[in-house]
């Protein structure tokens, strides 16, 4: 479904992403985990279109998408969410979700109608809202929303595409210990067809609903396998356990 | 997000009744003044579309005026066209000018995107300056207006041409209202909340910018033929930036993002004008005062003041209605 | 046209260069610390040539009108600071640009109270006055001290912002203003006197202008925007892109006059729309 391959990005003499290999088939839970640094969020932004590699290349559902922009891979069913929070400040909730889904859908030059209004679209809100739980808030300012509802609203921006490959950028960051078990909870329960890519820096929710991991150091990825061997794994527990600890 | 509220249709509709009031009952001094008021209220709504809808905070609206002013003056004066064709060649000019500029200036952000469109305004004015073919700096005199008699209007009179100004005014803020709901309106406001992200939402951004500067260019245009006709006359001063920095102050006192702020700041400001200048000649001290006053007083505007009383008042705990509303 | 030719017009660029030069650097830094655009720089320099000229008609002495304009501008900008843009401060930068936007009407029609609205005239320092042979051409000495001033501040700049504490609180607080108050510098007094020293040197300009260009209230507005270009070409915040922008837009402005008179007031446009088409942000932003 997601097809990285040979990877390279540089910033003047830093190279951040190098040989990176990723192939993650449809329907897959992929956790990328990696020490602060890594280049996981490099990684993600060249995924997603946001940055070019200087070498390799990116196919979506068997499509050469090495060329193409952000919108364009979004288009193809390529969705993202960010880590920390770029929602449609000064709007509603339900005018951001479905702002996500209109534009998704193909309704943004529509001319004669409202296009947040249309059957098709009130519809995906609501079942994104009911999904993440933001039914009660839908008529609150995005603004004003308590923080783990805004993270849900981010992901909610994400889901409201319909997407067929979802990459999200630590979504639980800055969310508290309690509410993270509810954000678990929503993760599980995403359509089973979704292809999602997670960059992940809470090792639970990681090895939780992981099918494969991988781990990058210094831009490399230094393991791939299921969850499990990555637990046992004393490479990862060197590299990234290890540190994680002492960073903590 | 733009909602037309009971209180817009009914601020629309003074604002409208009391043109047509004035246009009918004044002298020819007072429909001079209606006839300016309605021409900058829709050069004003061109630009509050793009700038309190869009986040595209345009320097160069009075350059698309101008080109909208110079395309009708050419196109009767220089090329012997008809009133109408010089009309659709205002509202081309202005849309395919603003288009390209839009484009352009897609990628460009904040102050970046004012001093673009600065440039691209400027460079407009400067080339019209020394354009012999269009009179250089002395202008395009001896404009014609629109022929209607075909259906008994006489605009060669001042009241005719007065209401028919109005009415292309209110059919401005008609198209403005109805283009703000649809789909593209809201991808526009969209695009003034977070860019960035309706682009990884799969919105090819810079189409939608620029096809919304380039209505609200035509529009511009529209404005310009108008004023050529009024005044018979064409001339750089049009184009000049300060007249893009003239009207965006004058939809600031209105209140940006509101539409109808845009016609209550081009009435009040060419009405503020006229009581000004019969007392001092100062009046540029007058309009920096006012202008500095009614943005540090919350920069909400005149109508954007109304609006926010109104709303608390009928719903005290009501939430902040959403942006640009 | 030869080489004699070439030399006087490159110095007529440089000249322009730095008569922007010492308009624009206080300008983009402050905008760099506090991301404020004052669009009434063009009137404190105005400010600067009227009170030049009155100092001037005063005391008898240009130097002491070079010395009295920039210190009755920077006083200008202590007040405006005081009175309107401390306020503007979480005003946004829309706000700002439209209050200062509003000050440029208001100092219009001060000028024109005050000094009325007859062009006015400076005379040159009597040292200053001739001509002075330099690479084979004779030049005026005036405009080559001009060229020197420029050259003098711009160091004097250079050496506070590389090599002094304050300097390395600028660039901190024009890096990330927001680190660096975390790291304990006071932004808003850098502020205040970035601000000022921006004042002053709009002052300056004004006052050695003076001799050059006849002083008259539009002066101000005239100047602004090949200001902002500068600032925009160069790249908001950084003192290398204030010399950068007002060495090639001085230049530009200048020889396209020279080699095509009927392009040349659309140069410094089409330059400036061109670099923001290739890089939105500038030559060299401060930040990356």
């Amino acid at each position: 479904m997601l097809d990285a391959r040979d990877l390279c990005k540089r910033f003047g003499a830093l190279t951040v992403t190098s040989g990176v290999t990723l192939s993650v088939p449809a329907g897959e839970r992929r956790v990328v985990l990696g020490p602060n640094g890594a280049g996981k969020t490099t990684l993600f932004n060249l995924l997603a279109g946001e940055l070019r590699p200087d070498a390799g290349s990116i196919r979506l559902c068997g499509r050469d998408v090495t060329a193409l922009g952000v919108d364009a891979r979004a288009r193809l069913g390529l969705s993202r969410s960010y880590q920390r929070n770029t929602l449609f400040a000064g709007l509603s909730v339900r005018e951001n979700l479905a702002l996500a889904a209109a534009t998704a859908q193909g309704r943004s030059a529509t001319l004669l109608s409202d296009s947040l209004r249309h059957p098709a679209v009130v519809e995906t809100v609501a079942e994104v809202a009911a999904r993440l739980g933001l039914t009660e808030r839908l008529d609150w300012p995005a603004d004003a929303l308590p923080y783990g509802d805004r993270r849900r609203l981010e992901l909610g921006l994400a889901l409201a595409t319909r997407p067929r490959v979802l990459l999200m950028d630590e979504p639980t960051s800055g969310i508290g210990p309690g509410a993270i078990e509810a954000f678990h909870a929503v993760l599980r329960g995403l359509p089973a067809d979704l292809t999602l890519v997670v960059v992940e820096h809470d090792m639970d929710l990681a090895f939780e609903i992981a099918d494969r991991v991988t781990v990058l150091d210094h831009g490399e990825v230094v393991f791939e396998g299921p969850p499990a061997a990555a637990r046992e794994s004393p490479l990862v527990r060197e590299i990234y356990l290890g540190r994680w600890r002492r960073d903590a | 997000m733009f909602h037309q509220t009971p209180l817009k249709t009914l601020a629309m509709a003074l604002l409208a009744a009391g043109g047509v009031a004035c246009a009918l009952t004044t002298g020819f001094y007072g429909r001079e003044l209606i006839t300016e008021i309605a021409i900058l209220a829709m050069l004003a709504i061109a630009l509050d579309l793009v700038a309190g809808y869009g986040g595209m905070v345009s320097l160069c609206h009075g350059a698309l005026y101008g080109a909208g002013a110079y395309a009708f003056a050419a196109a009767t004066v220089l090329a012997g066209w008809g009133g109408g064709a010089g009309i659709l060649a205002a509202v081309l000019a202005g849309g395919i000018a603003a288009w390209a500029v839009g484009a352009v200036t897609a990628r460009t952000q904040g102050i970046f995107f004012i001093m673009a469109t600065l440039a691209f305004g400027q460079m407009g004015y400067v080339t019209v300056f020394d354009a012999r073919a269009l009179g250089a700096n002395d202008g395009l005199p001896g404009v014609p207006r629109l022929d209607l008699s075909a259906i008994g209007l006489d605009l060669g009179d001042s009241r005719s041409f007065a209401l028919f100004c109005i009415a292309l005014a209110v059919a401005a803020y008609a198209f403005a209202a109805a283009l703000l709901r649809s789909g593209f309106g809201r991808t526009l406001v969209g695009i003034r909340a977070n860019a960035a992200r309706m682009r990884a939402l799969g919105l090819p951004v810079w189409r939608y910018k620029a096809a919304a500067f380039g209505l609200s260019g035509a529009i511009a245009g529209l404005a310009g033929a108008l004023a050529a006709q009024h005044t018979s006359f064409v001339s750089p001063g049009l184009l000049h930036w300060t007249v893009s920095g003239e009207l965006l102050i004058l939809v600031i006192l209105g209140g940006l993002g509101t539409l109808v702020g845009a016609v209550l700041g081009a009435a009040a400001l060419v009405l503020l004008k006229h009581q000004v200048s019969g007392f001092t000649d100062h009046w540029h001290l007058v309009v920096g005062v006012v202008l500095i006053a009614a943005v540090l007083a919350g920069g909400r505007g005149l109508y954007g003041g109304i609006e926010h009383w109104w709303t608390r008042r009928r719903m005290p705990a009501a939430p902040a209605e959403g942006g640009g509303a | 046209m030869d080489a004699a030719f070439w030399i006087v017009q490159a110095l007529n660029a440089l000249q322009l260069s730095m008569l922007l030069f010492l308009l624009s650097v206080g300008l983009t830094i402050v905008f760099g610390l506090m991301h404020f655009i004052n669009l009434a720089h063009g009137a404190l320099y105005a400010l600067g040539a009227f009170v030049a000229v009155s100092a001037a008609g005063f005391t008898g002495s240009t130097w002491a009108a070079f010395a009295a304009a920039p210190l009755a501008v920077a006083t200008v900008g202590v007040l405006l600071y005081l009175l309107l843009i401390r306020r503007l401060r979480s005003a946004g930068p829309m706000n700002q640009v439209l209050v200062t936007f509003g000050l440029i009407f208001v100092f219009l029609d001060l000028f024109r109270m005050i000094w009325g609205d007859i062009a006015l005239g400076l005379p040159e320092p009597e040292v200053l006055a001739g001509q002075t042979g330099l690479f084979g051409v004779v030049y005026p000495t005036y405009r080559l001290f001009i060229i020197l001033l420029g050259l003098a501040v711009m160091a004097v700049l250079a050496l506070v912002l590389a090599r002094t504490p304050i300097g390395a609180m600028i660039r901190a607080g024009v890096d990330n203003d927001r680190m660096a108050a975390c790291l304990g510098i006071d932004v808003d007094r850098l502020f205040f006197l970035v601000f000022c020293v921006g004042c002053a040197l709009a002052g300056l300009a004004g006052a050695v202008a003076a001799p050059v260009l006849s002083v008259t209230t539009d002066m101000g507005t005239g100047i602004l925007i090949p200001t902002l270009v500068v600032v925009v070409v160069g790249g908001l915040g950084s003192l290398k892109g204030a010399v950068a922008g007002s060495l090639l837009t001085g230049f530009v402005q200048t020889f396209g006059a020279v080699i095509a008179p009927q392009l040349a007031a659309i140069a410094i446009y089409a330059m400036l729309a061109a670099v923001l088409i290739l890089r939105p942000a500038g030559l060299f932003p401060a930040r990356a």
